[in-house]
């Protein structure tokens, strides 16, 4: 009998068939239901897949929310999913182009557009109009800019907040600087950081910490209080950094680190570990966020702290407002039902839940705000948020597609000129010259 | 009449058959791996290279327009002399510097396991857990590095702050993990008979002749394998420095490597087409210089029985 022998060819073409069935069968969707928790499948009940992004110690409370929503819609199984918000946006980009997204996804401004202009979140206008009770009016204004496509509503946000003055008191009283009043300027925010820097080295405390860079931030808070603007909206296709009024807010504030040494250098920076490390650490007096930081200061701090009104500028007074939302994908095979998760989840009980008592803050819905302000878990002045919200915070934030490239090209001059090696005017022209093809993409074909 | 020859196949026996099929069998599992999860996105990739391609929506035929994009880019020129830079300096220390511990380990030493392990440890570490720890050694105000620089009375730079010390200082973390090559080299100078110095003692050879002489060119197969993988490791370097800037390849750009500007592209952007032609750039970069390395090898590549198969 003659012995077979398995040739090189054969074996590889062998391979080559075991190796395409496993990538065919990697790249078919996933099976419907599929969750990443390891549920096992209720019978009889419509199963709707929700991405979370919230750090860890805020997950419990998203598992209490789903257990309260399946015991009150019996005929649903949601199960949850969260991933750390750094890898959030990558993973469910992957899942899009697999075919399969959970059936409700979380989003932030800054990248809610290239999900919906792609067609990856479904149109919940319909939706919005037909339920009676939803009432868009309650929503704050600045909440819903960036989730529309053609005037209709693809996310629903629970959340949209100023960025605001964090500022640690006993600092404050300790070097007898007058605490912020309604009428705090810019200068008064410069004297008083001046007055807050003391030691030297590894001791040093700085006065505040929050320079602008190139990125969403930067209109609202660095540039509107001087009459000055980075990019036009809502198209955000021209590069406005090279007028006079935006060279001269910009060097006002570059002038925090070069001339007073009140604000930490970016080595500095990197030691301190951001503005929320070093505010918790008493190693700044004063830094710029929203309101999501103070569920960590509250169980961490053991400092007195506050929040307070962004300062007014020589010109107006102005601060960028940012959130995030919920949206119904393409690949969700119920998005009836997925609307009556988001529905509940978003409505005044659902974020009084979710954000307001928990002290988060900043929820999308105005009827929410009060259980915010009576939470323990709020900050003293808890009120200045919905007043900044309600006055100047203005949702002007670069959330086009592109926003993360203009970001990146612009960083790479405005680098040099944090490091000092660049003054202020040779670098903006630069950077004007620089997005000029970036922004140009905005443009309308 | 014709004569009948044995084909190959008749040619082996049962036991090689054997040995053939075991063969085939274990190196089946890395074999179906590269072809389901390397060699299909590798063509895919290049596919995607002709595309404009956003992950979020079907890919759109471009032709080449990636690629005539790339020879327009600035950032793809800058990326490309920063990961020279890294490659050009960091691969020779490296290999100097592996090449002379491997010596020195060689040496009938008390401790000399110890001290093999010590040096070896840290090539096995995570590249993440790397880039964390240097990450701190660099500190400008804590690090070790620069209390050591002041000791000797000089003020240490910003390192990873500074667009002139950030590549030096990605290099000096590299020499960190040479302990690999280290090992590599020591394998292959414990491989050199011992009669080969015998007869360049009756000859008259001193220790320099003796290294010069025997140790380099009976090594040399060993120092190319070495270089040839060492480059090609380091013209993917990525994950250090994308822990160590942030993820931004500061400042300034100035630690701005090839293959974080192609994530930059890929996985901020969302510009898929264009990340795909960069690493098809990339491929072309490493191959060139690999058939260049195995080019001029001929010359100075020493191999005992004659020219590699």
């Amino acid at each position: 009998m003659q012995q077979r022998s398995l040739s090189r060819r054969h074996f590889l073409q062998i391979s080559a068939a075991v190796a395409g069935t496993a990538a065919l069968a990697a790249c078919a969707p996933a099976a419907p239901g599929a969750s990443t928790e390891g549920a096992a499948p209720a019978a009889g009940k419509t199963e709707l897949r929700v991405a979370h992004a919230w750090d860890a110690s805020f997950w419990p409370r998203q598992e209490e929310f789903d257990q309260q929503f399946n015991e009150k819609f019996p005929e649903l199984n949601v199960i949850g999913e969260n991933t750390p918000w750094g890898e959030f946006r990558n993973k469910y980009m992957t899942q899009a182009a697999a075919g399969a997204l959970p059936d409700i996804m979380y989003c932030q401004f800054a990248w809610a557009q290239q999900f919906i202009q792609q067609g990856s979140l479904i149109n919940l206008q319909a939706y919005v109009d037909n339920q009676a009770d939803f009432n868009l009016e309650d929503f704050t204004k600045p909440s819903l800019v960036s989730y529309k496509k053609d005037g209709d509503l693809h996310i629903i946000p629970y959340d949209e907040g100023p960025l605001l003055l964090y500022w640690n008191v006993d600092m404050f009283d300790a070097a007898g600087v007058p605490h912020p009043t309604p009428d705090w300027t810019m200068d008064n925010l410069l004297e008083a950081a001046i007055a807050l820097t003391k030691g030297e080295g590894q001791d040093k405390v700085f006065g505040f910490d929050g320079l602008p860079g190139p990125d969403g931030s930067m209109n609202a808070n660095y540039l509107y209080p001087w009459g000055a603007k980075f990019w036009n909206e809502p198209e955000e296709n021209e590069c406005h950094l090279d007028t006079p009024e935006a060279i001269a807010a910009l060097e006002w504030w570059v002038a925090f680190r070069h001339e007073h040494g009140v604000t930490p250098t970016p080595a500095e920076w990197g030691t301190l570990g951001g503005g929320w490390n070093g505010f918790a650490a008493q190693k700044v007096a004063m830094f710029q966020q929203g309101t999501w930081y103070t569920p960590v200061l509250v169980k961490d701090a053991t400092f007195k702290w506050d929040l307070w009104h962004w300062p007014k500028g020589p010109v107006a007074q102005t601060t960028s407002s940012m959130g995030s939302g919920y949206g119904t994908t393409k690949d969700s095979k119920s998005p009836d039902a997925a609307w009556t998760y988001i529905n509940d989840y978003l409505s005044t009980d659902g974020q009084i839940f979710m954000w307001a008592s928990t002290g988060r803050g900043s929820p999308s819905r105005i009827s929410a705000w009060d259980a915010y302000f009576e939470s323990p878990n709020a900050p003293p002045s808890a009120r200045v948020v919905l007043e900044a919200l309600n006055t100047y915070a203005v949702h002007d934030v670069l959330d086009t597609v592109n926003g993360p490239e203009i970001t990146q090209v612009a960083a790479q001059t405005w680098d040099l000129v944090l490091l000092g090696e660049m003054p202020v005017a040779e670098a903006v022209k630069k950077i004007t010259e620089d997005l000029q093809p970036v922004l140009a993409k905005n443009n309308p074909a | 009449m014709q004569a009948t020859l044995p084909t190959r196949r008749q040619g082996i026996g049962k036991m090689a058959l054997r040995e053939e099929r075991a063969f085939w069998l274990f190196i089946s599992p890395w074999l179906i791996g590269f072809l389901a999860f390397t060699g299909g996105p590798i063509l895919a990739s290049l596919g995607i290279s002709f595309t404009e391609y956003s992950i979020l929506s079907p890919p759109r035929f471009l032709g080449l327009e990636n690629y005539r994009q790339l020879v327009e880019d600035d950032l793809f020129y800058k990326s490309v002399i920063n990961t020279v830079y890294f490659v050009g300096v960091g691969v020779p220390l490296g290999l100097l510097l592996a090449f002379m511990m491997a010596i020195a380990l060689n040496q009938k030493l008390r401790g000399q396991t110890w001290f093999r392990t010590i040096f070896y440890l840290p090539s096995v570490v995570s590249g993440i857990a790397v880039a964390l720890l240097w990450g701190w050694l660099l500190n400008s105000d804590y690090g070790l590095i620069n209390y050591m620089l002041s000791l000797v009375g000089i003020q240490g730079p910003q390192w990873l702050f500074s667009t002139t010390w950030v590549m030096p200082a990605l290099i000096l973390m590299s020499l960190w993990g040479v302990g690999g090559s280290m090992v590599v080299f020591l394998a292959g100078l414990q491989g050199i008979p011992e009669h080969l110095y015998e007869a360049a003692e009756i000859d008259g050879a001193g220790q320099w002749a003796k290294f010069w002489n025997v140790t380099i060119p009976m090594m040399s197969p060993v120092i190319f394998f070495n270089l040839v993988v060492t480059i090609i490791g380091a013209f993917q370097i990525f994950d250090q420095v994308y822990i160590m800037t942030n993820g931004r390849g500061g400042p300034a750009n100035a630690s701005l490597v090839y293959v974080l500007y192609l994530y930059r592209n890929g996985f901020e952007y969302f510009k898929m087409g264009y990340a795909s032609a960069l690493a098809s750039v990339l491929f072309l970069i490493i191959l060139g210089i690999t058939i260049f390395q195995f080019a001029v090898a001929r010359r100075w590549v020493y191999y005992e029985g004659g020219e590699p198969k």
